[in-house]
């Protein structure tokens, strides 16, 4: 059959021959995952973007409006605050969450006794449910003599106790304070993989050659965790940024507006005022955040790797 | 050794254990804390200042919890949805990536760059024409609804993981097999899957942990106690009658309910799991 021949069949018709020959059964591998992924994440993310440009809502008829939603997302106080305090929530989060847990993991590889129990300590903040880690450390908040003020007070450090939940400023560091305590652990363990796949031998000779721990650590260790720590920063940032559950568990937003995060605020319009259009374009937002922070270290991590 | 690099050492060590001991007690203080709390009495609870340790120590929360919450009903169901949405991506994510492992063809490259680039889309996205569609389709305040979504929020963890673990055997595994008469899905099976099966439970726990502790669809896409998870019950603390305040003791049994099931399972495959994260994490 000479090559044009092949060219004239009917789409449908090439397509059924080339199921039926013998490589196509690699689709019966792939396809299932790949159209379920299809259907619960780009069917709903096309329609979270076609609603953005509606009016829809649970009371009126759905109409297109053009950029109207997003003209109004940006005279919005509520949601320009809301925007800021992802920022900084996020950024806060990623960075103490990555130091902290760097210096966890150059402590547990100094050789210290006790590894199955320091494993077991560091793997249950991480599995435990963010709304389960905000709903223990709401119990610690606790203002009127709560445990952290009660600890705080004996010890002196404080005479009045702390507004850990209902001052504007402490409940945003204390939302921050227990994504760290959830996170840390997992990024620990993290770089300590990377650690791990560092050759004990480049230790030796830089120790031989006199370099001190410090600087064993500046000039070896940090430079080789360097695609370790970006994947870190890139995971957690992607994270925190579409945090829902610990400010819903801590505070829901409280006091006021203070601590709503992007994805809180999306879920009050889109599920609680039931204003669908709103709601999707203030996910879309989310969403653009979300890949720009994903696609920057993405990036770097591409090209550290060249 | 000298006596002096002697007691640098050992200060070092001191100081190294020390640091050590803080960070542990970090993590794990309000854990202890939720613990104990779930063990005092209810006076005890609200008395101030709090307790560090129950006086006089109590399980009567539990029971009450149990009943409030419809506890085996709700374990049940947390169990049968993380359970069968682990299975079912750890499944169809092996296939893909099976499928991805040995073979090449159309399209892949572009596939491939989906389901490693879909992680990115946020669930907050997603989960609004979710429950739209399953309003409509019946599926909202059903089992299999919420089985659904966890797969398919799954399947890249579970894809990944494995990818990296099929691709380190050796093809010539395959081509043995093959000349013996296998065709693909015996290789996968009777080759493939036993070599690798560290990566397929470590994928299965993940994800099933991953369910286990799922919020927001849980919580959007469930209304009545006959489908909720034990995560979104959280919000479902009962109120006592007979005191006006926040019942600490109470939610504090609910989050000992929560974790506890997860301990035995965490003490049994802790290191398998802490490898695991690192492979998944590392390998690509």
């Amino acid at each position: 059959m000479s090559r044009s021949s092949v060219s004239r069949r009917p789409l449908l018709l090439r397509f059924v021959a080339f199921l039926s020959s013998k490589y196509s059964v690699v689709y019966l591998f792939v396809l299932p995952a790949v159209i379920i992924r299809m259907i619960f994440t780009l069917a709903p993310l096309i329609q979270t973007l076609a609603m953005s440009f509606t009016n829809k809502s649970m009371m009126n008829q759905e109409r297109f409006i053009g950029l109207k939603n997003y003209l109004d997302l940006i005279q919005d106080k509520t949601l320009i605050a809301a925007f800021f305090f992802t920022l900084v929530y996020t950024g806060a989060s990623m960075l103490v969450e990555t130091a902290l847990g760097l210096g966890i993991a150059v402590l547990l590889t100094q050789k210290l006794l006790g590894r199955w129990l320091s494993n077991f300590i560091m793997l249950l903040p991480w599995v435990m449910a963010p709304l389960l880690a905000a709903i223990v450390w709401k119990i610690m908040y606790y203002e009127d003599g709560g445990i952290l003020n009660d600890l705080f007070r004996r010890g002196g450090l404080i005479s009045e106790p702390v507004r850990w939940l209902s001052d504007a400023n402490t409940a945003r560091l204390s939302v921050i304070l227990t994504t760290v305590w959830k996170n840390v652990s997992w990024v620990a363990l993290i770089l300590m993989a990377g650690m791990g796949s560092v050759s004990p031998e480049i230790y030796e000779a830089a120790t031989v050659d006199g370099a001190n721990s410090f600087q064993r650590f500046r000039y070896i260790t940090l430079p080789l965790l360097r695609s370790s720590l970006l994947l870190v920063l890139m995971f957690r940032g992607m994270g925190e940024i579409q945090t829902f559950e610990q400010i819903t568990g801590l505070t829901r937003g409280g006091p006021g507006t203070a601590t709503q995060t992007l994805a809180v605020y999306a879920y009050r319009r889109f599920f609680q005022e039931l204003r669908y259009g709103y709601g999707s374009a203030i996910n879309v937002l989310l969403l653009v955040l979300t890949i720009a922070i994903g696609g920057f270290f993405a990036w770097r991590l591409y090209s550290a790797s060249r | 050794m000298t006596l002096s690099t002697r007691v640098t050492t050992s200060l070092k060590q001191t100081l190294l254990y020390c640091c050590l001991f803080i960070v542990l007690l970090f993590l794990i203080f309000p854990v202890y804390y939720m613990v104990i709390t779930s063990l005092k009495p209810p006076g005890e609870a609200y008395r101030l200042p709090p307790t560090l340790w129950p006086e006089h120590p109590t399980l009567s929360a539990y029971p009450f919890m149990f009943e409030a919450w419809g506890y085996w009903q709700t374990l049940t169901n947390t169990i049968l949805v993380a359970g069968a949405s682990a299975f079912g991506a750890t499944f169809l994510g092996g296939l893909a990536a099976y499928g991805f492992s040995r073979m090449s063809f159309m399209g892949k490259p572009l596939m491939y760059s989906f389901m490693v680039g879909s992680m990115a889309v946020p669930s907050m996205v997603i989960v609004g024409p979710i429950f739209l569609a399953y309003r409509s389709l019946q599926l909202l305040d059903t089992r299999l609804g919420l089985v659904l979504v966890f797969l398919a929020s799954g399947l890249p963890v579970a894809f990944l993981t494995l990818f990296s673990y099929f691709k380190a055997i050796p093809r010539e595994l395959d081509d043995a097999a093959s000349i013996d008469g296998c065709n693909w899905f015996s290789i996968l099976f009777r080759i493939i899957v036993p070599i690798a099966m560290p990566g397929v439970s470590v994928s299965f726990l993940l994800l099933f942990i991953a369910g286990w502790n799922e919020f927001l669809f849980a919580f959007t896409l469930t209304i009545t106690p006959a489908t909720r998870l034990l995560t979104v019950r959280l919000f479902e603390v009962p109120v006592r009658s007979d005191i006006n305040t926040i019942p600490y003791d109470l939610i504090a049994t609910g989050g000992v309910l929560i974790l506890l099931p997860l301990v035995p399972l965490l003490l049994r495959v802790q290191k398998q799991l802490v490898e695991g994260i690192l492979a998944g994490a590392v390998k690509e």
